[in-house]
């Protein structure tokens, strides 16, 4: 079967360190992606994507598949109820190079179940987390991922 | 074998400024050499009208025809690569802005660049490397204030290795 693939690019003017802390940091994930990323960032660790209230309730979970700090991050997604099914799991790929005095940060996000929800959801949500990324560690303060259409 | 196509390239980006800021920010010299690699825009934008990006020694980087202006949501024009004398001949891409208001402070912000006769897919390259690079500095000079400095990327090797095929 034909698996559909999203790739973003965006150039930030930071350093690899910062963008690598960005990604794994749930203090930071909180504020530009309004979910904590929470794992010990170990390959074949879990990782979640976890709401703030009490139950920690996780919208993507996952696994830790290539941590090389602070350049590669490799991840399983999923829909924690289709954490066992290998055709809604897809794959995202963080790859963080030092482009002149930017940050050169490509999300390629692949292994994606042709027209799903998975693959609109994340077509639209990968702009708008990354744009309110590159917004935080330039100016210091995220844009606000809650009160956005997209 | 070269393959030809007629797919779209589409940028996406959000960004913390208004929907007039954004549109000055596109349309207005002053602007667009803080962060289109100190490329300046030349148009009357309207309707019929020609658009022109030059490269900071006055040469024609690109030029085109206004198909579409509405400010200060959207603009579409025809886009032919000048700086490459083998790119001249390919048919014109069409480019188009869009700005739209998404939400309290923030705009998005759509690129598209569409081909509406069917071109060699390695030509495909130059932009999607170049569009990231471009809009990311739009974005962080509305955001901050400052200039977003970047040298335009050289053309990807696939790009390369259709204009190479061209001067054959």
């Amino acid at each position: 079967m034909n698996k559909a693939k999203f790739v973003y690019v965006t150039y930030i003017r930071s350093t690899p360190e910062k963008v690598w802390d960005a990604l794994i940091n749930p203090e930071v994930t909180r504020q530009y992606w309004n979910h904590h990323n929470a794992s010990d960032w170990k390959p074949g660790s879990a990782w979640e994507h976890q709401r703030f209230d009490a139950a920690k309730t996780a919208d993507i979970a996952g696994k830790v598949i290539e941590v090389s700090a602070p350049k590669r991050l490799v991840i399983s997604w999923a829909s924690p109820n289709s954490l066992n099914d290998p055709a809604k799991t897809s794959r995202v790929t963080f790859d963080i190079e030092r482009s002149d005095e930017d940050v050169r940060l490509t999300v390629t996000h692949d292994e994606l179940e042709p027209e799903s929800d998975m693959l609109r959801g994340i077509s639209g949500g990968w702009p708008l987390v990354l744009s309110s990324l590159k917004t935080l560690l330039e100016t210091g303060k995220a844009i606000d991922v809650t009160k956005h259409k997209r | 074998m070269a393959r030809l196509t007629t797919e779209s390239t589409i940028y996406i980006t959000y960004i913390a400024t208004t929907p007039e800021k954004c549109w000055e920010a596109i349309t207005t010299a002053a602007f667009t050499k803080l962060y289109f690699f100190g490329h300046t825009v030349e148009s009357d934008w309207k309707a019929g009208g020609d658009i022109i990006y030059r490269t900071p020694d006055g040469k024609v980087d690109v030029q085109g025809r206004i198909l579409e202006c509405d400010p200060p949501h959207f603009v579409r024009f025809t886009w032919r690569v000048d700086w490459i004398a083998e790119l001249r001949h390919p048919p014109d891409s069409i480019v188009s802005y869009r700005i739209e208001r998404a939400g309290d402070g923030v705009v998005r912000f759509t690129m598209t660049e569409e081909h509406p006769e069917p071109i060699d897919a390695r030509l495909l390259e130059g932009g999607r490397s170049g569009w990231p690079l471009i809009l990311s500095g739009l974005k962080s000079v509305l955001e901050t204030g400052k200039m977003f400095k970047a040298d335009p990327p050289s053309p990807p090797k696939a790009m390369q290795d259709y204009i190479k095929e061209l001067q054959k």
